[in-house]
């Protein structure tokens, strides 16, 4: 009777509780069921990689803490407390080894993470015996080991101080389904100090994004010190202490390609620039103009005069400077939410176009290819917002991003105009949407895209829905975002964590994910968050989390 | 009179220079700076004054020298500095009581029967560096005007000004219930969080936690003699609120000023009880859950049925209490007796909400007992209810229940039972016509976990079943006595908002209730009217609002921003209109 309880609740267990809860899931994965426990004396082996750059070697270190420091329970009633018949005479672990693939040349991380996207390699195989011999990681490049020790992190469960996982042989081939998977996040409605950044690139590698989208400054304040144009965060930073200095800029790339992660930086133009006005008043058109929403989308008002020719030498040397302080390849000029009325009421505006006999968008196309010309001279691709390409009519470089914001019913409208694609859309990946409305005087208002869109939603998205098999081949990623009118770092990682790791898997995995099977997987990686101290939330009761599919809709 | 409105007119034209929450009834500022000596202190005339006050004033001078917030204004005060460098400065703030005045502790006055509590008080900050003053009629109303105290200072290099003195104070609260409600079984939160909530929430006058303390999903606190329930039905064994531990919170809140209500919802919302006794849960865990767990839609307000239609906030696990048993009538009645001891409150909430009637049709033990009595299940219930408000009114508690137990069942509720009114504001008057006394809690207005998104799984297009989100503004627009005539609105209590905690745990705790949670403080303790008697309204309050949200910051509360930064500095300007 006692026997046949015990295999009862083995293959209760067995049915109930996933293989492996890694996020993303890799394309290729064959798990067994044998136990195998992770040595007091466990080490990640470098050996056969010469010369192995700093960064990997620091990353080996890292995932060496992490595996000893998640003490992350397993998520079932008990937490594990009923493994240990299953582990305690299982096998240990001893050594993971790392190796590069015959001929790959060894670069930094960070080298490999900055390349076109392209050009980046990403993946990875690894595979855990389950006699205790050694663990073995290969790949051709360092950014598709560090993916691969992200992934060999997630195996590992602790009970009662032994380290363990229930699910070996492990054996994965993984590469991401897309180059661009990313996160935005705006700086600049409120300031977010160099930590939280960090935390947040951490919790970004956990789960293989590859690109932080910095939309750094924006009309509320300019808090980036780009050399030779200190004023303009001099002037427009919230605060001496809210600034991003130099040097901050280069730790913060330095610690984001340490983690596999390249830096877009945005300077959005010329809309969303009112706070230029503080250290050059003649360069903005309707700056602080009210009311603001006459002129603008929300407080304050003011864009770049982008006819006058002293504003584009101004834009074209401060992206210069900037992109000299990013290494990689994309960089962002925006181009969203232009306000036309603003520089049909601005009569420097007129005069401009009237002396030039230019109209207003031929003058923005001459400003944007300025812009465009600039970037391409310092070897960047071009990221613009899809207003540049569907509602503007301007000639770009057929090498530019186009971010797809406004709706994912615009995807296909920027297929067909033949440019390569980034999903940020807000019926799916914005962050902020369903936090109510946060300009004054609204008791009613909600926010502008509500409702949420929960993990759930984003994790249905389509990304070649309606394409051809031709623009399909255009969709480089795709992004969850967060604008941050009403968050900073108080509910940063709530906001954000788990549910940008949605699209994280989406873009790596591919589409067609079910949620029903992916939720377990959700809770274990937030709750994995949580032990690398990163305020991931609850996205169900403890009760849910750790009664996997009992608190489906059906369930 | 004339001076009193003269000098609001004023205030009203130079914005947000006095960050007061809540406002108080009736306030008179100046002009002038004035800051804190060095050697500032706090003297307390008060005869033996109890500890918790003694406490109250370190922990006031410690806010005091430690805020350091800087105005809300663009300069951040940098503007002022030369007022400042010549300004008075101010050595003391001397607390007395009125003559006569008895000397108890701070938590045995907020601990008395609601409307009993006096919570009032005066203040008066002379231009002149001469001594300030506070006085009131208990050490509950000296606690609240430490708090005012408290918000009238910035910091500008490192000197403690305000530039409106002289400011003088008369405040006391509009209504006594002042609350939030916090669910600990949804998840689970550690004492710290709870200690850190009370402390925010003392900062803006709140008097009562409403503590949800158990669910369906997990029982995380020990009762003496039913350790069971915690053993069985706890998260896990670090997941407990031990005897120690709640006296610990009750202490904490009431040397704070607030009064904790402990709820034990029943009979439904109980499935987890189901562990250590099977045999008192019906339907426990039965699937599928939607059938079977609380909330059933026929059991609620016809309108609200049409508006939420299938958004009905059915949740799992499955489990209510089989009360017509009578072995589950005793256990509850011992159960209630002894959580009864545990709180000083002189208020036990016993729930009722979201009773699923089908759960009990299809439970064959209760249909056996239904039979054997000849009662009905609305017979049993009222009997069950009966006997766990019986047990508190024993020991001198007044029970508190959801608004279904009045408005859907037929339940003989005692005369002074407080209604929690939580479907919608819309149910207020009918709970007032049947003469019951109000605490509004509604969803409409003040569930702070609308907008989040479903929670549930496999549920991909789901929203909220409250979507949307209720914005602070929203909040602040609700009006208690709507709908009330002269005659009910002394039944009103006041209200609070809600953190139902499907999705929320110490992790988003602070930032998904504040500030927002403010909002109805300071409708409950302002009244409808500022002082000098302009109807209270969402415009003037954001920029005080950004301003105690922004202290609360500085004391180690991750109160979120409410508008991007250049919005707060520049009141008015980020407004619909501006």
């Amino acid at each position: 009777m006692v026997l046949k309880l015990a295999l009862l609740v083995a293959a209760l267990v067995a049915v109930v509780s996933p293989a492996a809860a890694l996020w993303p899931q890799p394309r290729n994965i064959t798990t067994g069921s044998t136990a195998l426990r992770l040595s007091p004396l466990f080490t990640i082996s470098l050996s056969s990689i010469h010369g192995a750059p700093s960064d990997l070697v620091e990353a080996v270190a890292r995932a060496e803490t992490y595996a000893r420091t998640d003490n992350l329970g397993r998520l079932v009633v008990g937490r594990g407390s009923s493994d240990v018949a299953a582990y305690q005479h299982a096998k240990t672990l001893s050594v993971l080894e790392l190796s590069l693939s015959q001929g790959a040349k060894v670069q930094s991380i960070t080298t490999e993470a900055q390349k076109p996207l392209e050009e980046r390699d990403e993946a990875y195989t690894l595979s855990i015996p389950s006699d205790g011999s050694t663990a073995k990681l290969t790949a051709s490049s360092t950014l598709g080991l560090f993916h691969g020790l992200t992934t060999f992190g997630q195996l590992w469960y602790e009970n009662a101080g032994t380290i363990y996982t229930l699910s070996t042989p492990v054996d994965i081939e993984d590469s991401p389904a897309y180059p661009y998977r990313g996160l935005m996040l705006d700086t600049a409605r409120n300031f977010f100090p160099v930590s939280d950044i960090y935390r947040t690139l951490d919790a970004m590698s956990m789960v293989k994004i590859n690109t932080f989208h910095w939309h750094v400054v924006d009309s509320q304040s300019f808090p980036l010190e780009v050399p030779g144009f200190t004023d303009l965060a001099e002037k427009g930073a919230y605060d001496p202490t809210m600034v991003y200095t130099a040097t901050d800029v280069k730790n913060i790339v330095a610690y984001a390609g340490a983690r596999g992660i390249d830096v877009m930086v945005e300077i959005d133009t010329p809309g969303h620039t009112a706070i230029i006005s503080q250290a050059h008043p003649e360069f903005v058109a309707c700056a602080q103009s009210s009311p603001w929403s006459t002129f603008a989308n929300e407080p304050p008002a003011g864009q770049l005069r982008f006819a006058d020719p002293n504003v584009t030498q101004f834009t074209t040397e401060l992206l210069h400077a900037v992109a000299e302080m990013f290494p990689g390849t994309m960089l962002s000029t925006g181009g969203d939410e232009l306000n036309i009325p603003c520089y049909d009421a601005d009569t420097e505006t007129q005069s401009l176009l009237q002396s030039s006999g230019q109209t207003l968008e031929e003058a923005l196309n001459v400003y944007v290819q300025a812009e465009q010309k600039t970037l391409a001279s310092v070897g960047k691709t071009p990221a613009v917002w899809e207003e540049m390409v569907l509602v503007q009519n301007v000639t770009l470089s057929p090498d530019t991003l186009v971010l797809v914001w406004i709706s994912s019913d615009d995807v296909k409208a920027v297929a067909q105009a033949g440019f390569k694609i980034i999903h940020s859309a807000s019926d799916y990946f914005y962050l902020d949407c369903g936090g109510g409305g946060w300009v004054g005087d609204n008791p009613s208002g909600n926010s502008w895209c509500d409702p949420m869109k929960t993990w759930q939603l984003s994790y249905t998205f389509d990304p070649v829905a309606n394409l051809t098999a031709d623009e399909a081949k255009l969709v480089m990623g795709g992004q969850h975002l967060l604008w941050t009118e009403q968050s900073g770092p108080e509910n940063l990682d709530p906001i954000v964590w788990p549910r940008a790791a949605s699209s994280a898997e989406l873009f790596w995995s591919g589409p067609g994910g079910n949620v029903t099977s992916a939720l377990p997987r959700l809770h274990d990686v937030s709750f994995r968050m949580r032990q690398r101290g990163v305020n991931s939330i609850n996205l169900q009761p403890l009760w849910c989390a750790l009664r996997p599919d009992a608190c489906d809709l059906n369930a | 009179m004339k001076h009193h409105v003269a000098l609001f007119a004023l205030l009203g034209s130079v914005p947000a220079t006095l960050g007061l929450w809540p406002i108080p009834r009736s306030l008179e500022t100046g002009t002038s700076a004035l800051k804190l000596a060095a050697n500032f202190n706090i003297e307390l005339d008060v005869p033996n004054p109890p500890a918790d006050l003694s406490a109250a004033v370190s922990r006031s001078a410690n806010y005091i020298k430690t805020d350091n917030l800087e105005r809300l204004v663009v300069d951040r005060g940098a503007s002022n500095s030369t007022a400042v460098a010549h300004a008075p400065q101010l050595k003391s703030l001397v607390l007395s009581l009125e003559s006569g005045s008895p000397v108890r502790s701070i938590m045995e006055e907020a601990t008395l029967e609601l409307g009993t509590r006096r919570e009032e008080y005066k203040l008066d900050v002379p231009a002149s560096g001469a001594s300030a003053t506070l006085t009131a009629n208990s050490t509950l109303g000296l606690l609240r005007g430490l708090s005012t105290f408290e918000q009238l200072w910035y910091d500008l290099s490192g000197e403690t000004y305000t530039i409106q003195a002289p400011i003088s104070v008369v405040d006391t609260p509009a209504y006594p219930f002042r609350g939030f409600m916090l669910d600990t079984a949804r998840n689970y939160f550690a004492v710290s969080d709870i200690k850190r909530t009370l402390d925010a929430m003392s900062w803006v006058k709140m008097s009562q936690l409403h503590w949800h303390v158990v669910d369906s999903q997990s029982f995380p606190i020990q009762i003496t003699g039913f350790m069971d329930l915690a053993e069985k039905g706890a998260y896990s064994s670090s997941m407990i609120y031990t005897p120690e531990d709640v006296q610990d919170i009750v202490q904490y809140a009431g040397e704070r000023g607030i009064d904790v209500m402990v709820e034990i919802d029943m009979p439904g919302h109980t499935a987890i009880i189901s562990e250590a006794h099977p045999d008192f849960v019906a339907c426990a865990e039965a699937s599928p859950w939607a059938t079977f767990a609380s909330g059933e839609p026929q059991c609620l307000m016809k309108p609200l049925i049409s508006r939420l239609d299938t958004l009905w906030p059915l949740e799992p696990p499955a489990g209510q209490l089989r009360f017509a048993s009578a072995a589950v009538q005793n256990f509850t009645v011992g159960l209630l007796n002894e959580v009864a001891k545990m709180f000083p409150s002189n208020i036990v909430s016993t729930g009722g909400d979201e009773l699923n009637t089908e759960c009990y049709t299809e439970d064959a033990e209760t249909q056996a007992i239904l039979q054997e009595t000849g009662q009905d299940l609305e017979q049993a219930l009222s009997g069950f209810i009966q006997a766990a408000h019986g047990t508190l009114k024993a020991q001198g508690k007044t029970p508190a229940v959801w608004e279904e137990m009045v408005l859907d069942h037929n339940v003989t509720l005692s005369n002074d039972t407080v209604v929690l009114v939580w479907i919608s504001s819309m149910d207020a008057a009918a709970v007032a016509a049947k003469n019951f006394r109000i605490v509004h809690a509604p969803s409409d207005y003040f569930y702070l976990d609308c907008g989040a998104g479903e929670w549930i799984g496999s549920d991909p297009e789901a929203n909220s079943w409250c979507d949307p989100f209720k914005t602070w503004q929203k909040s602040y627009t609700f009006d208690p006595l709507a709908n009330l005539t002269e005659a009910q609105t002394s039944l009103v209590l006041g209200g609070e908002q809600l953190l139902w905690t499907e999705q929320s745990s110490p992790a988003n705790l602070d930032p998904i209730v504040w500030p927002r949670a403010a909002s109805s403080a300071e409708v409950f303790w302002t009244g409808a009217t500022l002082p000098g008697g302009k109807p209270r309204n969402g415009t003037e309050a954001l920029p005080r609002l950004h301003d105690v949200a922004f202290r609360m910051a500085q004391r180690g509360i991750r109160a979120i921003p409410l508008q991007p930064l250049w919005c707060a500095l520049r009141p008015g300007k980020c407004n619909l209109n501006s």
